[in-house]
Parts: structure tokens; C-alpha cells; sequence
């Protein structure tokens, strides 16, 4: 039932812009492929491509053993065997609950007692029984997001895209349905296709995430080789809350502009610029480990478990979380576990990119 | 045919496989595809913007429609004689003066009865808010004729002693012109001024009272700012329908011998002896008036910050609680509906149901007999009504479907031909319908290939129902193509990936979804063209005239009572039919959107 599929050099230009270059990947059958990136990235772009409601201007796209977009040859959208969750759920409002899930498996004509079977199956796995004759305005958002689902779901299609289909949700719910949703995509085995902007949700549900970045994809792996390894200060610019420090790398040691950092070594970095990614959680009190910083304490924001500090290194400024909270404008002395300060090369040095801390 | 048509339609047949099948039926849909939009704006073309094109060229060729002696010979002696002339000059003084006082009066009309009705808390509101609807709907030479009615010497309110002698002759004349046109045209303004006082919700209001404002000042600097741009275009909007009304002009101002362009146009063209030359100065000088502020219009609208575009989404605000001065105000909106509606009205039927004017509304006056010459089967007033009534549901029906099929390929076209189109038939809106029935006589009755066709022929319905159809397309596509463009995108996303093709997509999510904006258009057309006068006055055909030039020929025979009666009875079965109609359409509509509050979904 779920198929794998392949994009090779695919290529596209909106009004003059190249929104995707040459980009190729593959989702491999029942993998859950997140596309991570900011507006603009041509994460929505791709999407739209794989369902063929674009069309590329080069590359090749195949769906299993099937070609469906080639310079010579296209499948339209409606005969590739995709379904789609929309951002705006697209549930057509004239039709019910029941209809919203029937018309597609009418259009492909299959047959009435099937139609039954897969429609009430559908109906008792997303828990919409109860709401089958209602009009999706009759719903809340998240019995409308259900609906969408069950509609995709219940095409047994070979490929599943999912476009933001969380964003239209308010944040309390937000968790319960992502954990809901997949649930339902994994019991089936759908391979899926996931645009998201937020990289916590694209961690959750992920196999695999494609970060993007200005039409190509900056790096693809797993959610913890991308927490772990970064590939470049853009991905880790991404990724959740991470600081990251200009400086130099040279005779193995990293500096900021304020002086050597102590303890951290960048041996296997080339020398020139390069960047100190920190990641929130690693910080600890002085002396535990060999690293030293200090800093001076600029604010801080109780989040339950910690406190999440901002403390200014020179004119630079960095993310912690704190067990207590250190007076605002205080001195701030603290250590990084050596194994976890990753030092990147800085190839924007000369554009003076402003790194989000 | 859009490339990404061209595309699917392609692909789809090598998708098949390459065989000589696939090869045919390739061709046979790229065939109809590409030809069916095609037909769709050759129509388009030769319904409004030939008749038009013949209209601009025969008032610089005046020899071009000569039947002794054709000639292409340039000139611009008629427009030079138009504009020497004073009865000319006379009538375009007229023509600005008139549009443009009404257009100020029926602005602030139509402003204060928007502003009531959406803002305040009144009594009988909703009652009040149906009134610009139904006022819209009752055809502008009827109110006119209604008038004429009430002010005549020895008229209905001279006889109840409500009427001094020497206001009733200053009555027929520019300001009773202007007073009767404000209270005809109003309902635009209340229409246009609404709906912007509805996209601007309350959040701005708000926002300024949090910050201290109050309530004047909210409106002076807030509220007020922000409608400026609606108030323009309703000025401007008035104005320019004000310019190319003919009920007024051939009823009223006729008899007050106000001459305005439109009724010269009519005048040259159609009476005995035709002046083609004439009619094509007053109508060139008439089309670039109107073209001059449709121009002025779109400039008003570029600069226009559409305050739904920047908040997106807007609260109903809060009705504002009058107190004591609901009752005042009430009275207002009392006052204004009942001169333009009760009163014309109650003058129609009153008519409808006496023997002469003279006698008044006595006991021994009362007759059904009018009535019962407009009912009965076999007379000129019932062919009449048949004739209407039937000519408005053919070119209702045309209309609507022409409209929706070439609604739904602009939407779908992204080519050169959209914006062409789209920005003719909103100019269209704009055609005075004494200019688009020039153009019809023009390019039916002398350009040579069409003088001699069968079908729609000159002399016969066809060819006014064809003009029928013209003068309402460009109504019905602004009413489909808003409601098309308020669908979301991704409806027809979502049925494509389910596997639906382009005509199960037409079938199945967009015409449900469109169909009460399909049916509104349709209604709209149908009462419209019951009531159209000035085609129907140019093209009568041979078979007899439809309602609206029968009515004014017979006010103007000294047969008001037949006149007044075939009004009534026409009024009555368009409006009961047309109303029956759109209850059951509405109703379904909401069970079909599954609205059961009634909101939009």
C-alpha cells in the first residue's frame, strides 16, 4: 500500500525566484520525512509538487516504481494516489462527515460495500462515529482535523503529505493531536511526507527531517543526529533554543573576541572563524566541568522545571537553563561539558549574519 | 486553454500510453477545452463590445450607417453640431447637474440609513434594513411615474390639500428631479456604505476607545478616515448611474421638459426622423462622461486601503444604544422609506384601483377594471405581462449560465485574457442601457452580414432578449465571481488528490458551494429585465412591446389607470415568484452548507 518516493534535481522558479534547486531526496516506504524550515524555504513549494498541483520546471519524481513527473511524462494530481492533510483542513463544508470521507473512494468507483467497510473503519479508528452526519462546522478544530485525516486515511493511499496540519490549532491542543495523528498514520504504515515550521513538532513525529533552507536542503538525518550534529550554524540556528557564539578557532583552542574559552578544544576544526553552538540545558555550575564562562545576567523566565536565563558574554548573548534565579544584572560564572561544545565552521563570517541566540 | 491544462490533458494521454487512441482523445479534449473559453469571449465580444465599437466608430464615420450613401468619410461635423447646439448643451448641463446633486443626496441618504442600521439599536431595524432592497428593486420609471402622480396639478397629495399650488410646479423641474432621483438611488449608497461599515468590524473602534477617544472623536478620526474611501465610490458610483438612467428621463424629466443625453440618444435614434449622426455625438459624449469616472473610480480604488485586507478577520461590533433618540431617528428612516417606497407604491395601487385621477380616491371611483383588463387573456396589457415575464426567465436563465461558465474560466485562467475581461465586464456595469441599445440597432438592423440573420434577428424578442442577456452578463459574472473568488483554493485541491476530475470538481464542490450566489444572480436578472425599459423601449420587437414601454406609452396616452395596474400586477408576480424562489433556494442552501444558525460556513 505505502509506496516510496524519490525526487531527483528537482528544480522550480516562482515569479522570477528560484524557490527550489536541484534538490533531490527519498522517503523510504512507511518513513515519516518531516520538511523543516522558515517561510520562504520552498517547503510548501516541494509539497505541492509531489501532490502535482505544481509542476516543476526539471527533475524527475517517482512514487514506488512509478514515474509521475518527468520532462516527458506527468501523472495529474488526481490519478498519483496521494492524499493531503491541508493547513486549512479543506473539508468541503457542503458535505457531511460521511461525505467529506466517501467522495474520493465514489470518484475511484469502488464498490458500495467496500465504500461501507473502509468508511466505518475509518469512522472508528479517528473515534468520529458519533459526528458521521454532522457539517464540519458542526466541529470543533480538532474533530475537523480528524475528519481530515480519516479523509486521506481512508483512500489507502500509497503517499500521505501533511501541510502544517497542526498550525490551525491552539497550543493546548496542539500536543494531544500531534500525539493522536501520528498515532493513526503509524497504525497504518502511511509513508508520509510532514511540512512544519516548528522543529518541536518536526522532532516528535519525525523518522527523518529535511531542514531547508533557500530551496535546497540544508541537512537530512535523523531528529537526534540533527540535535547532536548540526551540520552547519543555519540548522543549528534551527533548532531549538541552541546559542551560538562567534569566535575564532586556531592552535586547537576556540576565542571569542573577549578571550580564549578554557577547556574547550577545537582540534579537529580549521582555523579562521568559526562558531560555539551551546545548547541550553548543558550549562552547570562552575568547576563541574573544566570549561569556564562568565557572564553577566541579563533576564530570566521561569519554565517549570528551570529557569531559562539570558546572559550577555561580551556582546554576545546566550541561552541557560538555571535550577535557580541569579539577580538580573548579577556576575554569572559557569561550565560546559567539553564533549558537548561543538565548534563550527563560520562560512557566513564575511556576511556578518546575525545569528538568532 | 491555460498551459497547466494543456499540460494534465497532455500528460493524462501519455500517462495512458501512446496509441492512436490516446492520440485522438488527446486532441478531442485539447479541441473542446481550447475552444469552449474561446466561444465563451467571442460571445462576450460581440453581445457588449461590438455594439459598442460600432457606437464610437459611427460617431466619427456619420456617413457609415447612411442607407442612400455609405460613406467611411471621417468627420466630426455631428459632434461639432452636438456641441453647438443648445438644446445639447442644454441637456449634458442637465445631465451633470442632475447626477450630481442626486449623487450627493442619495450618498447621504444612503450613509445615514447604513449607519442606522448596522450601528444602532432601533426599533423595527431589520424591518428598516429591508427597505434600500426593496426600493432597489422597484424600476426607477415607475417611482417616477408614481411621482407624477402624487405632484400633478390636481394629483393625489393636491387633492388631500398636502401640496401648495406653487411648490408642485417648482416640483417638476430640476430640484423635484434631483429629490426623486436621491430617494431612486439611495439604496446604493446604503449597500456600498454597509458592507464597509461591516469589514470594518469593531477592533479599530476598540482599540480608540481604549485609548481614550470618545465617541465623536472615534468617528471623526477613526471610523470616518477609513470609510472615506466607500463614501468616494459611492459618489461616484451614483454619479455615474445617475448619468445613464432613462426612467427618470423619459417619464418625469420628459414631462417637466428637462432633457437630459439620455432621452436625446433615444430621441435620435428612434423617433420619426432618426438622426443616427445625432444620437452617436450625444452617445460619445455621453460614454466618455461615464468613462471619465469609471476612470476616476479605479483611480479611488487603487489608493483604497480595504480595511478587510488589513485586520483579516473582524468582530461584529456592538449595536450602539440610542436611548430616547432611537424614536427620532426611527421616525427619520420612516420618513425616507416612505417617500421612496410606501409612497410611490400606495400611488401605483391607488391608480390601479380608480377610474380617473381627477375624482381621487372616493368610494364611487374604486374599479377593478384596470386590474381586470391587465389579468385578463387576450388583451395588449396581459401579452404584455406574459411576454416580460417570459423574455426574463430566458435571459435570466442565458445570463446566469453564460456568467457562471465564464466566472469559472477566469477563475481557473491565468492568461493575458483574465484581466482584459474582467476589467470590460466591471466597465459594462457602467453601459447606459439607451448606448447599448444604440449599439444593438446599429449592428442589427444596418451592419451588413447581421442585418440579415435569422436568429437573434432585428424587429424580433430574440434580438432584445440577446440585449437583455448583454446588459445583465456583466451583473451576474460580479456576483458569481465574488462568490467563486471567496472559495478557498484548497477545496479543489483536496478533490483533485481524491481523484476528482475537472467536471466532477465543477459538479461537485464548486456549483454546490456557488449556487445560492448562481441563483441570487438569476433573480436578480429576472426582476431586472421584467423592469428594463430602455431596450426594451429601442428593440420592441414587431410582436408587441414587454411591460415597461407599454406602461410609459400608456402614462402617456391618458391611460395611467392600465398603466398603474399591469405595474401593480407585473410588481406582484415578478416579486412573488422571484421571492418564492429564493426562500426555497435559501433554505436549501443553508440545509446543504449544513449552516443551521444561518452563519456562512
Amino acid at each position: 500500500m505505502s509506496k516510496d518516493l524519490r525526487c531527483s534535481n528537482v528544480t522550480k522558479s516562482l515569479g522570477g525566484r528560484v524557490v527550489l534547486d536541484d534538490l533531490s531526496f527519498a522517503v523510504s516506504a512507511g518513513e515519516v520525512v518531516s520538511l523543516l524550515g522558515a517561510s520562504g524555504s520552498g517547503k510548501t513549494t516541494l509539497l505541492r509538487i509531489v501532490a502535482g498541483l505544481l509542476d516543476p520546471d526539471r527533475g524527475e519524481l517517482a512514487i514506488g516504481d512509478r514515474a509521475v513527473w518527468s520532462a516527458s511524462s506527468s501523472v495529474p494530481a488526481e490519478r498519483r494516489g496521494i492524499s493531503m492533510v491541508f493547513q486549512d483542513y479543506a473539508l468541503w463544508p457542503h458535505m457531511s462527515v460521511a461525505k467529506n470521507l466517501s467522495f474520493g473512494l465514489e470518484t475511484q468507483r469502488v464498490s458500495a460495500s467496500e465504500i461501507k467497510a473502509r468508511l466505518d473503519r475509518a469512522l472508528e479508528v479517528t473515534r468520529l462515529g458519533p459526528f458521521r452526519d454532522r457539517y464540519p462546522n458542526e466541529l470543533s478544530g480538532g474533530q475537523q482535523q480528524r475528519v481530515a485525516i480519516a479523509r486521506c486515511l481512508v483512500l489507502r493511499p500509497a503517499l500521505m503529505l501533511l501541510d502544517e496540519p497542526l498550525s490551525n490549532l491552539d497550543a493546548a491542543l496542539r500536543e494531544d493531536m500531534r500525539v493522536e495523528m501520528m498515532e493513526l498514520v503509524r497504525r497504518e504504515g502511511s509513508t508520509v511526507l510532514y511540512v512544519t515550521h516548528d522543529q518541536t513538532e518536526a522532532m516528535a513525529v519525525s523518522d527523518r527531517i529535511a531542514v531547508m533552507r533557500n530551496g535546497v536542503i540544508a541537512q537530512l538525518d535523523t531528529p537526534q543526529a540533527i540535535y547532536d550534529r548540526p551540520a552547519d550554524p543555519f540548522v543549528a540556528s534551527f533548532i531549538g533554543g541552541f546559542s551560538l557564539l562567534r569566535g575564532h578557532t586556531g592552535d586547537g583552542l576556540f576565542r571569542l573576541p573577549e578571550g580564549a574559552v578554557e577547556g574547550i578544544r577545537a582540534d579537529n576544526v580549521a582555523s579562521g572563524p568559526g562558531i560555539l553552538v551551546i545548547r541550553p540545558e548543558d550549562a552547570r555550575p562552575t568547576g563541574v566541568h573544566q570549561t569556564h564562562l562568565r557572564g553577566r545576567v541579563l533576564s530570566r523566565a521561569f519554565q517549570g522545571r528551570c529557569w531559562r536565563l539570558v546572559v550577555a558574554l561580551g556582546s554576545q548573548n546566550v541561552r541557560l537553563d538555571w535550577p535557580e534565579p541569579p539577580p538580573i544584572g548579577s556576575e554569572l560564572g559557569f561550565s560546559l561539558p567539553p564533549e558537548r561544545c561543538l565548534i563550527l565552521a563560520d562560512a557566513n563570517q564575511e556576511k556578518k549574519t546575525p545569528w538568532r541566540i | 486553454m491555460s498551459a497547466t491544462n494543456e499540460h494534465y490533458w497532455g500528460a493524462a494521454a501519455s500517462a495512458r500510453g501512446s496509441g492512436l487512441r490516446a492520440a485522438t482523445a488527446r486532441l478531442w479534449h485539447v479541441g473542446i477545452r481550447g475552444s469552449f473559453p474561446l466561444a465563451i469571449y467571442l460571445a462576450f465580444g460581440l453581445l457588449l463590445g461590438l455594439p459598442l465599437l460600432l457606437v464610437l466608430i459611427q460617431a466619427v464615420m456619420p456617413g457609415l450607417f447612411d442607407v442612400n450613401a455609405p460613406s467611411l468619410a471621417l468627420s466630426i461635423a455631428p459632434l461639432e453640431r452636438a456641441l453647438s447646439s443648445s438644446r445639447i448643451a442644454d441637456a449634458v448641463v442637465h445631465s451633470l447637474e442632475l447626477a450630481t446633486l442626486s449623487a450627493v443626496g442619495a450618498t447621504l441618504l444612503g450613509g445615514v440609513f447604513a449607519l442606522c442600521t448596522q450601528r444602532c439599536s432601533l426599533p423595527a431595524r431589520r424591518l428598516f434594513a429591508a427597505v434600500p432592497w426593496l426600493v432597489f428593486l422597484t424600476p426607477s420609471y415607475l417611482k417616477a411615474l408614481a411621482w407624477v402622480l402624487l405632484m400633478a396639478p390636481g394629483g393625489y397629495l393636491a387633492q388631500f390639500g398636502l401640496l401648495p399650488a406653487d411648490i408642485a410646479r417648482a416640483f417638476f423641474a430640476l430640484p423635484g428631479l434631483v429629490f426623486i432621483q436621491a430617494l431612486n438611488l439611495f439604496p446604493l449608497a446604503s449597500f456600498v456604505i454597509a458592507s464597509a461599515l461591516a469589514g470594518l468590524g469593531s477592533e479599530y473602534e476598540e482599540a480608540a476607545r481604549l485609548a481614550g477617544a470618545s465617541r465623536w472623536r472615534i468617528w471623526l478620526k477613526i471610523n470616518g478616515p477609513l470609510l472615506l474611501p466607500a463614501i468616494a465610490l459611492t459618489l461616484i458610483a451614483i454619479f455615474a448611474e445617475g448619468l445613464s438612467d432613462f426612467g427618470m428621463a423619459s417619464t418625469i424629466a420628459r414631462v417637466a421638459n428637462f432633457r437630459v443625453l439620455t432621452y436625446g440618444i433615444y430621441a435620435a435614434a428612434s423617433d420619426y426622423p432618426v438622426d443616427f449622426p445625432m444620437a452617436g455625438a450625444q452617445a460619445l459624449i455621453l460614454l466618455a462622461l461615464v468613462v471619465a469616472v469609471v476612470l476616476l473610480d479605479r483611480l479611488v480604488l487603487r489608493r483604497r486601503t480595504d480595511p478587510r485586507l488589513i485586520s483579516g478577520r473582524s468582530r461584529r461590533p456592538e449595536l450602539y444604544n440610542l436611548g430616547l433618540w432611537r424614536w427620532p431617528v426611527a421616525s427619520l428612516l420612516l420618513l425616507i422609506s416612505v417617500l421612496a417606497l410606501v409612497l410611490p407604491l400606495v400611488a401605483i395601487v391607488a391608480r390601479a384601483c380608480t377610474r380617473t385621477l381627477g375624482v381621487g380616491l372616493s368610494l364611487a371611483n374604486l374599479t377593478t377594471a384596470n386590474l381586470y383588463v391587465a389579468l385578463s387573456v387576450g388583451t395588449d396589457a396581459n401579452a404584455a405581462l406574459l411576454r416580460s415575464l417570459a423574455y426574463a426567465v430566458i435571459a435570466a436563465i442565458i445570463a446566469g449560465a453564460a456568467a457562471l461558465l465564464l466566472a469559472l474560466e477566469l477563475d481557473r485562467s491565468r492568461g493575458a485574457m483574465r484581466p482584459i475581461v474582467l476589467g470590460l465586464s466591471l466597465g459594462a456595469v457602467a453601459i447606459p442601457g439607451v448606448v447599448l441599445g444604440f449599439g444593438y440597432i446599429l449592428m442589427w438592423h444596418r451592419l451588413p452580414g447581421f442585418d440579415a440573420m435569422p436568429f437573434p434577428r432585428y424587429g424580433d424578442a430574440s434580438l432584445l432578449i440577446t440585449g437583455y442577456v448583454a446588459a445583465a452578463l456583466p451583473y451576474c459574472l460580479v456576483i458569481i465571481l465574488g462568490a467563486i473568488g471567496q472559495l478557498a483554493p484548497t477545496l479543489n485541491d483536496a478533490a483533485r488528490l481524491q481523484g476528482a476530475g475537472p467536471t466532477r470538481r465543477l459538479l461537485r464542490i464548486t456549483l454546490p458551494l456557488v449556487l445560492l450566489s448562481v441563483i441570487t444572480a438569476l433573480l436578480l436578472t429576472f426582476i431586472r429585465t421584467v423592469f428594463e425599459l430602455p431596450l426594451s423601449q429601442m428593440l420592441v420587437p414587431l410582436s408587441g412591446p414587454p411591460v415597461p414601454p407599454l406602461v410609459t406609452n400608456l402614462f402617456g396616452h391618458d391611460q395611467d389607470g392600465i398603466g398603474a395596474a399591469l405595474s401593480l400586477v407585473s410588481m406582484i408576480a415578478a416579486g412573488s415568484g422571484a421571492g418564492v424562489i429564493w426562500l426555497v433556494a435559501q433554505r436549501l442552501a443553508r440545509r446543504q452548507l449544513g449552516t443551521r444558525d444561518g452563519a456562512p460556513a
